[in-house]
């Protein structure tokens, strides 16, 4: 006798959406992450407690006042003696091992990050070790 | 003469493997993702030719040119806010990332690191723009 039912199909999934949602997923992933370090200067904070009095006259002291209105950056003044930014990196590189230990940073509230920033790199430029700022002690907070 | 035609096995090519590898790559970027979550208001960082350099992390503090502050992408209204918010998650921040504009008071960036101090983290960094030719420290 010949058999005459219908030979059933092979049930299959289809896997082609699936792939095409797991491309896009990669895809998007790939783009949006990014590996690449971020650049920074690496600031660490004295422990909690009393605030660290290291200001010595061995030390490298840079005071920077309130820039004037209209005028982008304050006037920097290093151990007594007006200084400008080109001649910055000179003079730190000119200090003494004793002194290059530490610079200390008097500003003012108002003095814009960047000169900050900047004060801060030609100093590591010159192998200070240690950078400190200076600061009002206040009541509390 | 009788010649038979060795057959030819239909052609198929194997993606099984193709799609092992592509899952193990989303598995991967999924998994070392970072999303970058950029603040509300515009963020110009400072030049520098030395700079360390720190792998992307989330816990950026952002300091806008007008004193305005987020951490990563929500707000905050005040240095309170900010000492609470590291306070609450001291554990989780290694190191925090101060992006401040270089256009920002430095009064904004003593006070927060002061927050910091306070809140008892110890390890922070300035974040800076790349300047071209510059060094790498240690």
């Amino acid at each position: 006798m010949k058999d005459t039912r219908k030979k059933r199909p092979k049930p299959e999934i289809n896997m082609t959406p699936l792939i095409d949602a797991v491309f896009l997923l990669l895809i998007f992933f790939m783009v949006a992450t990014s590996f690449a370090p971020i650049p920074g200067i690496l600031v660490k904070l004295p422990p909690p407690g009393m605030p660290q009095s290291s200001q010595t006259p061995q030390n490298l002291i840079l005071r920077i006042s309130d820039p004037d209105p209209g005028v982008p950056n304050g006037v920097m003044v290093l151990n007594e003696n007006i200084i400008s930014v080109d001649r910055l990196l000179v003079a730190f590189q000119a200090a003494t091992l004793k002194q290059k230990e530490m610079l200390i940073i008097q500003s003012g509230r108002s003095v814009l990050h960047g000169q900050i920033v900047e004060v801060m790199d030609l100093a590591k430029r010159a192998d200070i070790k240690k950078i400190g700022f200076a600061m009002v002690a206040r009541e509390s907070i | 003469m009788d010649y038979k035609k060795p057959r030819r096995s239909t052609m198929e090519l194997m993606m099984a493997p193709m799609i092992d590898a592509t899952f193990l790559l989303l598995v991967f970027f999924m998994v070392a993702s970072q999303t970058r979550v950029p603040p509300s208001f515009p963020v110009e960082l400072p030049d520098s030719l030395t700079r360390h350099a720190f792998p992307m992390k989330r816990f950026n503090l952002f300091i806008g040119r007008e004193g305005l502050m987020s951490i990563d992408d929500s707000m905050l209204q005040n240095f309170d806010e900010l000492e609470m918010f590291l306070a609450k998650n001291k554990k989780a921040i290694e190191t925090l990332i101060i992006k401040a504009d270089k256009g920002a008071l430095h009064g904004y960036v003593i006070d927060a690191m002061e927050r910091a101090k306070i809140a008892g983290i110890e390890d922070l960094a300035i974040g800076v723009k790349e300047a071209p030719g510059g060094i790498m420290i240690d």
